[in-house]
């Protein structure tokens, strides 16, 4: 299987080691220095890209990507911002936080959030001041005597009595607006949102919050939680990942390098070469203006064990064939151009499974795949060309008693035994092997068939983590921390300008009707000027004919005499109010029909809260009624939702309202706090919505529309699920093709898939059965491990082919393949299934579950290659070794 | 020669009989006086453009009819200042139409105040609320259009420039506003405040009141264009007078609870 191409490179390799030791060294000095001087100077190399963290989830979307476009659109025309929430609960006294000492902190501790805003040549940083809500920022919405709404902050100063404290409670539980949203559902905790200028500044916000609250001597707890801090938190705990898995997994690696070879000055040679591809994968990312992001952080844990699998292989070859030959050269030699091939395919196969995440949607999936990918050849060639140079460039005394111990008495060690015997049972016992591989096909299918899809970034932290403490005390008190929004918008139907007119001259006659039943003066007259003003407008669009006849009228009525100037403004007023008839957020019946859908939605048992429009206009109808519950309810006439709704604008902040609708009322938002950022539970409410709309027809066309980070959750999850399956196909065809073409047999082909697919079939079949959401660490996995379960068939396969080809037959082949090769095959499973399990110490549970499921893919797919491979050929030997046996 | 020399002289005399290092009280009662209490009454046509910081136009019209107590003008003891009542009648958007608001500002109690809602056949008295609540969705507060009590505030003449006397004014009940302090530039001639900046406790300023445009009405400087921006929410609120009209012999009567269901179309016009 030796290539004559790769001999050049490696004659090359034994023949300049000092070149080839110093092109790594300089190269990757090289792509440090280039990554580390812009991160540590940026304005001294402007031209150059800086380290930049990101942990933004949005992220995972392109940011060309029409929901992402919409939200953002959205998040704009409503005056959404990104919120801080800072949730106050006290569990000593008996009324909660609703005491004179705890409203005193909390006034002090809003005060205080007040301040937090600051500007650099960006502009604006910090908290939104005007938006802010809490007891002191917001009015109490409050009947003033018949027809009058009262707006007073609720809490204007700290109460002095408990009484107070507890009126303060008792009104702003009275506002649907503020129950459940800042005061709890059980009265006893508040919750204060800050939004923020922008997403960036929670890190300073929270900080600063948290210096200010370290001096309470109170029984309050305060927890600090909203998606911005997540997200800082995150991009923390990220550099720990970083900091204590790969060092660790260094560590584990040359653990068990010395346990396999007992050599140190010849294993450091390996971990050269991993902390070499490392380091250069991770400055390129920096490099080429990629951000380290979640995926991208695992790049070196990834690339670290994978750089050492080829380095086992030619010292386990090394280690037994030099005792024999006592050369290193020749032995270096002989090792390398017999392992060439097999070294290439494994390496490509590996490229090709992380690159094929480049199919994925996700631009971090994507920049992840390429860059290990990047770290699988760099680990390849500078293998192909150090590990040779060190072993020459080693004084050959070091190498003096290498692989003697064991080379006279080469199989009595556990292992060797152990794989021999493995070896004559699968031979023994093909069928067993067989039979037990397709229940566990049975039992994937079944698994798989289970699966449930679903993800929630909070979930991501450990559970004993301050924010998914925070998370589940807020919730449990609160409508939710979840936000996702619906908006509402006219659905236009296009209506023609010419048949707009007609029903206009419907209209302007019951105009005319009515003014001459309130007796106007010269209304036939007034009526047939309007008449011939309609006749002679032309225009594009109704808006513009409108707009067009409405200064006709208004120039009229200035010159109108003043027996006619009466009707005229009544004539003025009827086309200001055309105007006014697509403001169809004003129309009792589209609030009641909103009003409904949130009624329904709290019936889904995932909302806890939805605060809309209907919500102001029936609170404030209410007040204007004297605080009758009974008037808790939309008014009957647009008149009369207009009416009180700019009732609703002489409060303190009327610009509350543009957060659910826009100021033409053609446009409205709902927003819903969910109590679970399960995406299923978001998938939920996004299907019960569709159902209601769909068994409750609008009294108007509409259509809606989400938005919201926990939306775009969803959204991404999906692109994730079905881009991993694309993704996963397309590595496995063009492995498949890889292998068909390298063992020049669609057999061998074939043969060499089914280890691995087995494995990936159960480890998911065990996923759907126990229940673990299949999420976004899970859904990468797939991929990831295809390329590298692969490496262990290609070895064995090769290996087997080979020795049958010496040996005469499978039957004797037998022993040879489970001596050495085996136990190579065995060494990479176990340095691969280890060297991920430093994950298992990183912070976060994404971190965990790539370490603990690769690697048991890895062993998994390690013992299916022992077992099913050498049962299959003992079964097919005739099939599979007619070229080797003719 | 001689003629320009007396006319020199009689405009010298003029100015410094106003000029002449006014107090601060009569700068402060001056300012008042041309800016809420002009004539024995009032009336105006008011366009109202509220434009919020992404650039959305909201448009309100309303025509204010006022009626003051006092028939002097006269600075003397504060002889101008006295129960004042306003009517406030909304014409525009349409579905605000008819829409009353009623005021009588009183300045030894709080003011008494009166909405009429039509489309919900809504009228009563109502007690003061807070005076310092949005204008029907405007900038401008309550306090803007009706006038802020010059008691309620300290004043300090900070300097005076060759245009305007600038005057700081605390709250005597700093609990009571949102404001820290607000600063007037009060034109040396006319008296108009021509810009008011309103400073929070941390010293920034976020709310700014100016006079666009001043027009000399029946011998009275008048501002009739006055923009309130609020800097916080990068939003903007441009009044334009129109068909303004002193001593119109409005009478009392008309600013009473019955004439909220029955505008005084007359009057309004």
């Amino acid at each position: 299987m030796s290539s004559k191409k790769s001999s050049w490179l490696i004659d090359w390799a034994v023949a300049r080691p000092r070149f080839f030791t110093w092109l790594m060294v300089f190269s990757t000095f090289l792509l440090i220095i280039l990554a580390a001087v812009p991160s540590i100077w940026p304005e001294k190399v402007p031209a150059l890209h800086s380290i930049e963290v990101d942990t933004d989830p949005e992220n995972m979307l392109p940011a060309d990507e029409p929901v992402r476009l919409f939200h953002n659109a959205a998040k704009k025309e409503f005056s959404l911002n990104d919120i801080v929430v800072v949730g106050i609960v006290n569990d000593k006294h008996p009324e909660g936080v609703f005491n004179p000492e705890s409203l005193q902190r909390v006034y002090d501790l809003t005060e205080f959030a007040k301040t937090l805003q600051w500007s650099d040549k960006e502009g604006k940083h910090g908290v939104v001041e005007i938006d802010i809500i809490a007891p002191s920022t917001v009015d109490n919405i409050e009947q003033g005597g018949m027809g009058v709404v009262n707006f007073s902050w609720l809490m204007p100063r700290p109460p002095k009595t408990q009484e107070e404290a507890l009126s303060i409670r008792e009104r702003a539980m009275n506002i649907p607006f503020l129950k459940g949203t800042m005061v709890s559902e059980d009265g006893k905790a508040l919750a204060i949102y800050l939004p923020l200028v922008s997403k960036h500044d929670s890190y300073e916000v929270r900080k600063a919050l948290l210096g200010f609250i370290k001096e309470w001597d109170g029984d309050e707890q305060v927890h600090i939680t909203g998606l911005p801090v997540a997200e800082d938190t995150f991009g923390v705990e990220m550099f720990t990942q970083m900091a204590i898995s790969a060092p660790l997994a260094m560590l584990v690696i040359f653990v068990l390098l010395w346990w396999f070879f007992r050599n140190l000055t010849l294993i450091v040679s390996p971990m050269i070469v991993a902390m070499v591809s490392a380091l250069s994968t991770m400055a390129l990312l920096v490099i080429t203006g990629n951000t380290i992001h979640i995926m991208s952080s695992m790049i070196p844990i990834f690339i670290m064990p994978i750089a050492v699998l080829d380095s086992i292989h030619i010292l386990s070859e090394f280690f037994d064939r030099y005792p024999q030959i006592r050369d290193r050269k020749k032995t270096i030699i002989e090792v390398m151009k017999h392992l060439f091939t097999p070294m290439l395919f494994t390496s490509v196969t590996t490229m090709a499974g992380f690159a094929s995440l480049a199919l994925t949607p996700i631009p971090p999936v994507q920049v992840f795949g390429i860059f290990v990918a990047i770290g699988v050849f760099l680990a390849w060639f500078w293998t192909i060309v150090f590990i040779p140079a060190y072993v020459m460039l080693m004084p050959e005394a070091k190498l003096e008693g290498f692989g003697q111990s064991v080379s006279d008495s080469g199989d009595t060690t556990g292992m060797a035994k152990f794989l021999h015997g493995l070896g004559k049972w699968t031979h023994d016992h093909p069928k067993t092997v067989l039979a037990v591989t397709f229940l566990c096909v049975l039992i994937s299918v079944y698994g798989i068939s289970r699966i449930q899809i679903n993800d929630n970034p909070i979930k991501w932290f450990e559970p004993d983590h301050p924010i998914r403490v925070a998370d589940k005390i807020l919730n449990e008190h609160f409508g939710g921390t979840y936000i996702a929004y619906l908006q509402y918008e006219a659905d236009d139907k296009g209506l023609s300008v010419d048949s707009y007119i007609t029903e206009l001259e419907q209209r302007l006659e019951q105009w005319k009707a009515q003014v001459l039943a309130d007796e106007y003066a010269q209304v036939e007259a007034v009526y047939t000027k309007a008449v011939q003003l309609m006749k002679e407008t032309q225009a594009e669009s109704i808006e513009d004919y409108l707009s067009k006849l409405q200064g006709r009228v208004n120039d009229l009525m200035d010159h109108a005499s003043d027996e006619e100037y009466d009707t005229w403004s009544e004539l003025a007023l009827f086309f200001d109010r055309e105007d006014q008839r697509n403001e169809v957020f004003k129309q009792p019946e589209v609030l009641r029909y909103l009003s409904r859908l949130q009624d329904f939605l709290l019936q889904t048992g995932v909302v806890g809260k939805v605060n809309a429009l209907p919500d102001i206009i029936k609170t404030v109808h209410r007040e204007l009624f004297l605080g009758d519950a009974d008037h808790f309810r939309i008014p009957d006439s647009v008149n009369g939702v207009a009416q009180t709704l700019i009732t609703y604008q002489n409060s303190h902040r009327p610009q509350d309202l543009w957060h659910f609708v826009t100021p033409d009322y053609k446009k409205s938002n709902l927003m819903l706090q969910l109590t679970s950022g399960d995406n299923k539970d978001m998938e939920k409410v996004i299907a019960a919505v569709a159902d209601f709309e769909e068994q409750n027809p609008p009294p108007m066309a509409l259509k809606s529309n989400w938005f919201g980070l926990t939306y775009i959750n969803v959204i991404w999850q999906d692109h994730m699920v079905q881009g991993m399956l694309k993704s996963f196909m397309g590595s496995f065809v063009i492995v498949l093709l890889m292998m068909v073409f390298l063992f020049r047999s669609a057999l061998f082909g074939i043969l060499s898939m089914i280890p691995l697919t087995v494995t990936v079939g159960l480890i998911y079949g065990v996923i759907g059965l126990i229940g673990k959401d299949y999420d976004m660490p899970v859904a990468v996995l797939s991929a990831l491990s295809l390329g590298l379960a692969i490496d262990y068939a290609i070895h064995f396969l090769a290996r087997s082919r080979e020795a049958v080809r010496e040996t005469g037959n499978w039957h004797n082949a037998v022993d040879v393949v489970f001596g050495e090769p085996a136990r190579a095959i065995t060494r990479n499973v176990i340095i691969l299934g280890a060297g991920f399990l430093p994950l298992l110490a990183a912070p976060l549970v994404p971190y965990q579950t790539v370490g603990f499921f690769i690697a048991s893919i890895l062993v998994c797919a390690g013992i299916a290659t022992l077992l099913i491979l050498p049962s299959a050929m003992t079964l097919l030997e005739k099939y599979l070794f007619r070229g080797e046996l003719s | 020669m001689k003629r320009l020399t007396v006319l020199l002289i009689s405009l010298f005399l003029a100015a410094s009989a106003i000029a002449a290092d006014p107090t601060i009280e009569e700068i402060v009662n001056r300012a008042n006086l041309a800016t809420y209490y002009q004539g024995k009454d009032g009336r105006a046509h008011v366009k109202m453009t509220i434009t919020d910081s992404q650039g959305r136009k909201r448009m309100r019209k309303l025509t204010i009819l006022r009626w003051d107590q006092p028939d002097t003008d006269e600075l003397e003891n504060g002889a101008y200042r006295g129960k004042q009542k306003f009517y406030v009648y909304f014409s525009r958007p349409a579905d605000v139409n008819k829409m009353v608001f009623l005021v009588w500002k009183n300045l030894d109690k709080d003011d008494d105040r009166w909405l009429y809602l039509p489309a919900l056949d809504l009228v009563k008295r109502i007690a003061a609320s807070d005076k310092r609540t949005s204008f029907v969705g405007s900038d401008f507060f309550y306090e803007d259009v009706s006038g802020r009590d010059i008691d309620e505030d300290e004043h300090e003449l900070l300097k005076t420039t060759d245009k305007y006397f600038v005057i700081k004014n605390t709250p005597k009940d700093p609990s009571s506003v949102e404001f820290a302090y607000y600063m007037m530039y009060i034109h040396k001639k006319t008296f108009l405040p021509i810009q008011v900046e309103y400073y929070d406790a941390q010293d920034k300023k976020y709310r700014v009141a100016k006079a666009l445009k001043v027009e000399n009405i029946q011998g009275h400087p008048t501002v009739t264009k006055a923009s309130m921006e609020s800097l916080n929410q990068g939003s903007k609120t441009v009044m334009e007078y129109s068909s303004v009209k002193y001593d119109t012999g409005i009478p009392e009567d008309i600013f009473t609870e019955r004439y909220l269901r029955k505008p005084p179309r007359k009057y309004l016009k």
